[in-house]
């Protein structure tokens, strides 16, 4: 008996050694739940939104965005002015700005990033970005290019870096004129540039920091002073012989080597438990803020994180369950924020920058080689003519998502305003099939000059949400009953459905699209036939050549009724896809509690607006 | 060399070739999903030099250069040739958590599911085995009813049912342990219930079984015979005879708890291996997989031998070696 008691105190001793090896406090000022993990914090590699949440609250770029309007402030750029054709804009910079170890944030920290973000070898979703800049899409290809060729026989791989600074410093539109003066050249005039050097991918980052320079007393004054470390010194990167490739290792974005320029530093960050944000050590405008500490906590099941919220563990839940989305909108619905049941006033559904679209194929041939009848835009007219939107909405959503005619979410971007699109009208959809040669035989069954029936529509969706199955089950019994037509609906796994997508395996298929700053380009740019996010394979020369005159236009009002007009046709004629509704984001905070959430139309959310109400003994009383 | 030694040594050298065999097999199931960790399947995707620029930093785009030269980075081998510095078994990055390597991540969640695992043992054990000795001295009496029927509910029951319905007793209703969350004792009560359920199940059962043959067998009838109180022959004579199948049960059950549970890890918001294990596989963060996948089967060999080896030591009756 004794020896049986052995292996179950074995099990009881490391229990309690674990046990008592993993024990902290969580305690912060501003406790938020986060709805999606955070993948990096390296702002060059950011494209999920809540890694950017992040990269706003760690770091600064140029300016930023006004969380209550449209217009754009100036952060570590303190003024800039821009030339007559609207190509050269000269930036200046704030010549207190600091790093988080009390370095000068400089004009070269920004030069040094967006190079970084330029490079192929970072790899960044964001690259494209930087094409705006004149010179920048060449050195990008050139670069490319050359590390495709490499010949590690042939060439060398510190020849070509120092060929790749020179090509930089001499075809790249960028200039630091002095340490505190930013000059960019454009190569055709972006009068959205505020905007969008707002934006988390051109936020500076710290070179000594992300290569790992070795401690350096001297770095305080600033690191482009000084001859930078052999690559053998610099902890972070590797340049590759055998590639010619910067090889970096994103170990850097963690705490304790991430330095940072924005209003907090990063104080901890254990991967799914938690990260903590404390204020940045040298800046003056977060000293007495009432926000001093921040801790994102990671909930993987939402309704767990709902659980916490009202428990009070949470302060901010940055999305809220699907399960509970319709129920807690539609009690707020009838309430307002004075609800003394704290869910329901807690509840916030703001229409988000995003639209939930069905797309088509619109290659001449289907995946497997046969035609396909969506090629025709009068096809592609008609469905979207026998789709009712509301209804569909009403059905699948409840949270009240705004029915849409166009792709840009309505009232999104300042002065920009396409109407129209096509509404539900089974008559008109008829038409548009009659004109594209479908009619309906003695049977009712739709058939074209030679006899042959309109092929099974295969409708397909990914099953990452139950909301797209609702929506594509809604929408085949809609076609179904106004065409006549049969329609297939077509569940994937999301992985699956992305290789499908991009092979243009599929007729059509259900989509989401959310823009990334304030311009309609962040809207358009999918419908140019080589774009990487053009799925639809939607080519038109007609459009392109308009996008591309849209793009050379200086005189911001006239461009934008120019992308206008591209808009509406897009969507009353051409129809790549049939955009369905605006998003709605469904957060959680008690407005008796936290002041400062945004009410941006694209509902950028600056966590450090945030500030917190003392809680006061008679706010209790509704 | 006894046969014990020969037994440890001989599973010992077995070790790697199975490695090799779960590394080559992970890797061919693993290249046969669609799509790559660095892209979103759904949402923006960057242009496609971007793209073949990323794949090519992983050797991605070629599975041959990246069988062997990962081969050689897990295995020690580039480490032995000098061809990398660091650590000797080098993972690499998590493809997906770019920030964080696959070690670091493996180092910091393990230690969070063995805490839930050996908890939910330990609790196991001690509902189990109480449950199935109860059932087994009253065989077809109202507590054996009782134990049996709550040991089919514990293994048919599915954990996110347990798992939902502790959390709202004990999270929401008595408000007794945090919403879950990692970082005190608390935290570990409400997951390590939930996990040990199955668990607890199946020892009951185990043990149930056990004490009913023993009770029949032989020596019980002599050692009655010879006046030893109830209490004396249940818990020295039938009691440890009848743990020796519950033993051999607790290595792989070990194993199994200890590796994490996705749905009581991801309920409780426990930052353990077993829910990031599931996503790795979701996003194919390949890196992460095998990982993953590697240090999970090296762990199960070591607990089946472990167990192996306590077996015959507790129980000097079984013979190691002859059928090893």
């Amino acid at each position: 008996m004794s020896k049986l008691l052995i292996p179950p105190a074995v099990l009881l001793l490391v229990l309690m050694a674990l046990l008592s090896s993993d024990q902290d406090d969580t305690a912060a000022d501003l406790v938020l739940a986060s709805d999606s993990e955070i993948f990096t914090l390296d702002p060059q590699r950011m494209s999920w939104l809540a890694d950017m949440r992040m990269g706003y609250a760690l770091f600064e770029g140029l300016t930023k965005w006004d969380t209550t309007d449209f217009s754009c402030h100036p952060a570590v750029a303190t003024g800039w002015t821009v030339s007559q054709d609207g190509r050269t804009w000269t930036f200046d910079l704030d010549p207190e700005a600091r790093w988080s170890n009390g370095a000068p944030v400089t004009a070269h920290d920004f030069l040094w990033s967006w190079k970084r973000l330029l490079m192929p070898d970072t790899a960044a979703d964001y690259t494209d970005l930087l094409h705006a800049i004149d010179g920048g899409e060449a050195f990008f290809t050139w670069r490319a290019n050359a590390l495709q060729n490499f010949d590690p026989t042939r060439d060398d791989a510190e020849a070509l870096i120092q060929e790749t600074d020179r090509r930089f410093a001499d075809t790249v539109g960028l200039v630091a004129l002095d340490d505190h003066r930013l000059q960019i050249t454009l190569a055709h005039p972006v009068p959205y540039l505020l905007d969008l050097v707002a934006f988390a991918p051109l936020m500076p980052v710290y070179r000594p920091a992300v290569e790992g320079w070795p401690e350096n007393p001297d770095l305080i004054h600033g690191w482009h002073l000084m001859q930078p470390p052999s690559w053998s010194d610099r902890q972070f990167v590797e340049l590759n012989s055998k590639t010619g490739r910067i090889e970096a290792d994103h170990h850097w974005a963690r705490p304790g080597t991430l330095i940072s320029n924005g209003p907090f530093s990063l104080d901890r960050w254990r991967y799914r438990r938690d990260l903590r944000l404390v204020r940045h050590p040298h800046r003056k405008d977060g000293a007495d803020a009432p926000i001093q500490s921040v801790l994102v906590r990671s909930y993987p099941d939402p309704t767990t994180a709902l659980l916490a919220y009202r428990s009070g563990e949470v302060d901010w839940l940055t999305g809220v369950s699907a399960d509970m989305r319709r129920e807690l909108v539609e009690a707020r619905r009838v309430s307002d924020e004075q609800d003394p049941d704290l869910l329901t006033r807690s509840t916030h559904a703001k229409l988000a920058y995003g639209t939930e679209y069905v797309g088509f194929n619109c290659r001449p041939t289907l995946g497997d080689g046969r035609p396909n009848p969506f090629h025709d835009a009068g096809v592609r007219r008609a469905f979207a003519a026998a789709t009712d939107k509301q209804t569909l909405v009403d059905m699948v959503s409840g949270l009240g998502d705004r029915v849409t005619g166009m792709f840009t979410p309505a009232g999104s971007i300042e002065h920009y305003n396409p109407q129209g699109g096509i509404s539900f009208d089974i008559a008109r959809a008829k038409e548009e099939l009659a004109a594209a040669g479908w009619t309906y035989d003695s049977d009712g069954r739709l058939i074209n000059g030679e006899g042959d029936t309109f092929p099974v529509v295969d409708l397909m969706y990914s099953t990452y949400s139950p909301r797209y199955q609702r929506l594509c089950t809604g929408l085949r019994d809609q076609w179904i009953r106004n065409l006549g037509v049969d329609v297939h609906l077509k569940g994937q796994d999301s992985k699956f459905f992305g290789a499908d997508l991009r092979e243009g395996n599929f007729m059509v298929a259900r989509g989401g699209w959310y823009g990334d700053w304030g311009d309609p380009t962040t809207w358009l740019n999918m419908f140019r036939g080589d774009d990487g996010n053009n799925d639809r394979g939607f080519k038109h020369p007609d459009i392109e050549t308009r996008l591309n005159e849209a793009k050379m236009m200086a005189d911001q009002q006239a461009r934008l009724q120019s992308m206008a007009r591209i808009e509406e046709d897009l969507f009353q004629e051409h129809l790549p896809l049939i955009p369905i509704c605006q998003l709605v984001d469904v957060s959680m905070y008690d407005p008796w509690k936290l002041q400062g959430m945004t009410k941006h139309p694209r509902l950028v959310q600056y966590v450090a607006d945030i500030t917190m109400v003392s809680p006061a003994p008679e706010s209790d009383a509704p | 060399m006894t046969p014990m030694q020969k037994l440890v040594l001989w599973r010992l050298a077995q070790l790697p070739l199975i490695l090799l065999a779960v590394y080559t097999l992970t890797f061919v199931l693993v290249w046969v999903i669609p799509g790559n960790p660095l892209e979103q399947s759904e949402g923006r995707r960057p242009a496609p030099a971007v793209e073949a620029a990323m794949q090519a930093q992983w050797n991605l785009d070629d599975p041959w250069t990246f069988y062997w030269s990962y081969l050689g980075d897990i295995s020690g081998v580039n480490w032995l040739l000098g061809n990398q510095q660091g650590a000797v078994f080098d993972f690499g990055p998590s493809l997906r958590h770019e920030n964080w390597t696959v070690g670091e991540l493996i180092g910091d969640q393990l230690p969070v599911s063995m805490t839930v695992g050996i908890a939910a043992i330990l609790l196991a054990l001690i509902l189990g085995i109480t449950a199935g000795t109860l059932g087994g001295l009253r065989p077809g009496r109202l507590i054996d009813g009782l134990t049996s029927g709550l040991t089919i509910i514990g293994v048919s029951i599915p954990a996110f049912v347990i798992a939902a319905a502790l959390m709202l007793v004990g999270g929401v209703w008595l408000d007794w342990f945090p919403i879950g969350g990692w970082g005190s004792f608390a935290h570990v009560v409400l997951p390590a219930i939930a996990l040990s359920l199955p668990f607890a199940a199946w020892i009951a059962r185990l043990t149930r079984q056990g004490v009913i043959e023993q009770l029949q067998a032989d020596y019980v009838r002599t050692v009655r015979a010879k006046g030893v109180s109830e209490h004396t022959v249940v818990l020295h004579h039938v009691l440890p005879n009848a743990m020796l199948p519950v033993l051999s049960y607790l290595g792989p059950a070990t194993a199994a708890a200890l590796t994490g549970s996705f749905v009581v890890e991801k309920v409780f918001a426990v930052p353990g291996l077993g829910m990031h294990f599931v996503d790795a596989v979701l996003s194919k963060d390949v890196t992460m997989i095998m990982g993953v996948v590697l240090t999970y089967s090296a762990l199960l060999v070591l607990f089946n031998l472990a167990v192996d080896v306590l077996y015959a030591w507790i129980d000097p009756r079984v013979r190691v070696g002859a059928s090893a």
